[in-house]
């Protein structure tokens, strides 16, 4: 049988694992379910691997639940460091005894650092950053074929390869997670030879405390300001999208532009260079609709776009139009909270 | 104690032009050096600045028009390019890109102690020929660099800041800094260092002279290959809204549940 092998990420805090790790396999179980479709005895197990000191039992259990079918713990206490070339030597020296078709790696500070390490001592393909996956038919054979982004989003380009295994790196975000597998697979230990690290050294990290981190992953509502929000030389209009946002129980986002001209801090960017949502609501307060930006958002379910220009690009996009002066919507929405609290 | 930049010549993004099959227009586009590269080049500056024995070697895989942006490296002030060029090259993906930026480190740099790279090359934003490049010489790397605080002959030392926190490293010679902060030593040249730098030839190879594989290089040497390419496209069923604005969207935002 052929196998999807999903390398999996955690929270190097408690060794929970990340989102994007269900993401992933879910993407996976419908990758395998997808191939037996389009060509009967072609049938794939979904495996993920992880590298860490340990693994509890309720986490192995979540992963079976996302759509594992085997669980792997490639165990060694020197993963409590990350190192890329560590990582990626033990995960190579399991890899070689237990190979797979495919590998799904996160497109994650990480696992950015892990992947090209990886295929290239496999001497093979790597798809960067891809937001889509799936089996396409060709001459009766199943290939492997990812889509990614390119110039900045203005291109879209669904790559093979002409090597196995095939590999991608995928966006966290873009794909959903499903906790209803209902098996449970195998769970393995695997012990590799000790890689060391010596020639890279943390000597200090400085806590930048005032700023929390941004995490849109649970976001339900989200609150986008552009640059059409901008107004008097000022980002009264940002802070006032933020107020509306705190009080409606919503996340604040913004586009680049607004980063790029100090209006905002890069942790609310959304888009290709920023943040992925996939909110139930999203709101966009002056946004052009950039292909970059639309990127990181059109995967929220209802899109409501405010914009001066009615044929502004954002529109396109959206599912409720409204053209209209967004500041003037701000102020009447601020106007009735105020009002009821 | 030598130090290379690997720079890159790219599209301007913010100047594309399609042609009719909608394909790229590469013809008629502007290209410039990739911005993150340019980082990298004046953080390799910076450090010549500070240590007189310090040379920087500017080294670019592309066709000959990648000139340009040597130039301007010279320009700035490195002291040595060099310029991968061969036909066989063209269509290299991540993978055979690295292997020939290896392969000409090796033979025609092999004693540096740093290399410094853009984070990303915004044409392809792939990130990936950086830890390639590591690997293939075996060397330890740091991405998504803020900052290079200090570096001589045996260690470096950088800072990564994010909105979180600043992680400080220190990391031994040789190995790969990745840079993605503009660093504000930005030098514009003027017209006398190019006229100096016209002083100083680009050093050209190609594919016999730095003795790489042909199996390994350009379209055949690339595991990956376009299958299709397409611009995004939206059928979205847009529905206006022109009355009530204000209680619409409050009822969006306070019945988000019930969706
Ligand atoms: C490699 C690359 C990566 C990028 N990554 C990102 C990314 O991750 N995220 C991102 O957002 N961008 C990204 N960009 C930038 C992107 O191309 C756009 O420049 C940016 O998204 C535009 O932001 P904007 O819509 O806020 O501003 P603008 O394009 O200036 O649009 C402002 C809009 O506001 C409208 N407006 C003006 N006044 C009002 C008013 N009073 N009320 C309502 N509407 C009004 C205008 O009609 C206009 O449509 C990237 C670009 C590149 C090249
Ligand atoms: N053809 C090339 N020539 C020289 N350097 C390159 C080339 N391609 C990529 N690089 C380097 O690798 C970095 C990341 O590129 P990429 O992996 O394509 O996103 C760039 O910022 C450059 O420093």
């Amino acid at each position: 049988m052929k196998k999807i092998l999903v390398y999996g990420e955690l929270n190097s805090k408690d060794n929970t694992i990340e989102k994007v790790t269900f993401e992933l396999l879910n993407k996976a179980r419908r990758l395998s379910s997808e191939a037996k479709e389009l060509k009967q005895d072609e049938e794939y197990i979904v495996e993920v691997v992880f590298c860490a000191s340990y693994l509890v039992d309720d986490e192995i259990n979540k992963a079976f639940k996302a759509g594992a079918n085997r669980v792997v713990l490639i165990k060694d206490s020197v993963f409590d460091t990350f190192y890329s070339t560590v990582y990626a030597d033990a995960f190579l020296e399991y890899f070689d005894k237990n190979p797979s078709d495919i590998i799904l790696f996160p497109a994650t500070p990480k696992g950015r650092l892990i992947a090209p390490r990886v295929t290239v001592q496999l001497d093979t393909g790597l798809v960067a950053d891809c937001i889509e996956a799936e089996f396409v038919l060709k001459n009766d054979k199943l290939l492997f074929a990812p889509t990614r982004p390119t110039f900045g989003s203005e291109l879209m380009a669904t790559i093979l390869s002409k090597k196995a295994p095939y590999c991608a790196t995928i966006r966290k975000g873009v794909f959903k997670t499903d906790f209803s597998n209902a098996k449970t697979g195998e769970f393995v230990e695997y012990t590799p030879i000790s890689y060391h690290e010596d020639r890279i050294k943390l000597i200090k990290t400085i806590l930048n405390k005032d700023k929390n981190d941004v995490d849109f992953t649970n976001a339900k509502v989200v609150l986008c300001g552009g640059y059409g929000l901008y107004s008097n030389k000022s980002d009264e209009y940002y802070k006032k999208l933020k107020k509306l946002a705190k009080i409606t129980d919503s996340f604040f986002g913004v586009t680049r532009k607004v980063v790029d001209f100090n209006l905002a801090e890069q942790k609310y960017q959304i888009g290709q260079t920023g943040s992925t949502v996939q909110a139930k609501l999203y709101v966009a307060f002056g946004v052009s609709g950039a292909i970059q930006h639309i990127q990181g958002m059109k995967n929220s379910k209802t899109i409501v776009a405010i914009n001066t220009d009615e044929n502004a690009d954002i529109f396109k996009y959206s599912d409720y139009k409204i053209v209209a002066d967004a500041k003037k919507v701000i102020d009447d929405l601020l106007i009735y909270f105020d009002i009821k609290i | 104690m030598n130090i290379i930049v690997c720079i890159k010549q790219v599209p301007d993004v913010d100047d594309i032009k399609w042609t009719k099959e909608n394909n790229l227009d590469r013809n008629n586009m502007l290209s410039k050096i990739n911005p993150y590269d340019e980082y990298a080049l004046n953080a390799a500056i910076k450090i010549k600045s500070r240590f007189k024995e310090a040379k920087v070697t500017v080294i670019s895989m592309g066709p000959k028009q990648a000139q340009d942006v040597l130039n301007f490296a010279l320009a700035k002030g490195a002291n040595r390019a060099i310029l991968l060029s061969d036909k066989a090259f063209a269509g290299s993906d991540t993978l055979a890109t690295s292997k020939i930026l290896a392969a000409a480190i090796k033979k025609y740099c092999p004693d540096f102690s740093l290399i410094l790279t853009g984070q990303m090359a915004v044409d392809g934003d792939t990130q990936q020929v950086p830890l390639s490049l590591a690997q293939l010489l075996e060397i330890p790397e740091i991405t998504n660099i803020t900052e290079i605080c200090n570096a001589d002959k045996n260690v470096a030392i950088v800072s990564v800041k994010t909105d979180l926190k600043i992680d400080i490293y220190e990391i031994n010679t040789p190995c790969l800094l990745a840079l993605k902060t503009e660093c504000e030593e930005n030098y514009i040249p003027k017209i006398d260092d190019y006229i100096r730098a016209q002083n100083i030839p680009i050093e050209e190879y190609d594919i016999n002279d730095i003795g790489i594989n042909k199996e390994d290089v350009g379209v055949i040497g690339s595991p990956t290959m376009v299958y299709r390419a397409f611009r995004p496209e939206i059928h979205k069923d847009t529905k206006e809204i022109k009355e009530d604005i204000t209680k619409k969207i409050l009822d969006f935002l306070l019945k988000v549940d019930n969706k």
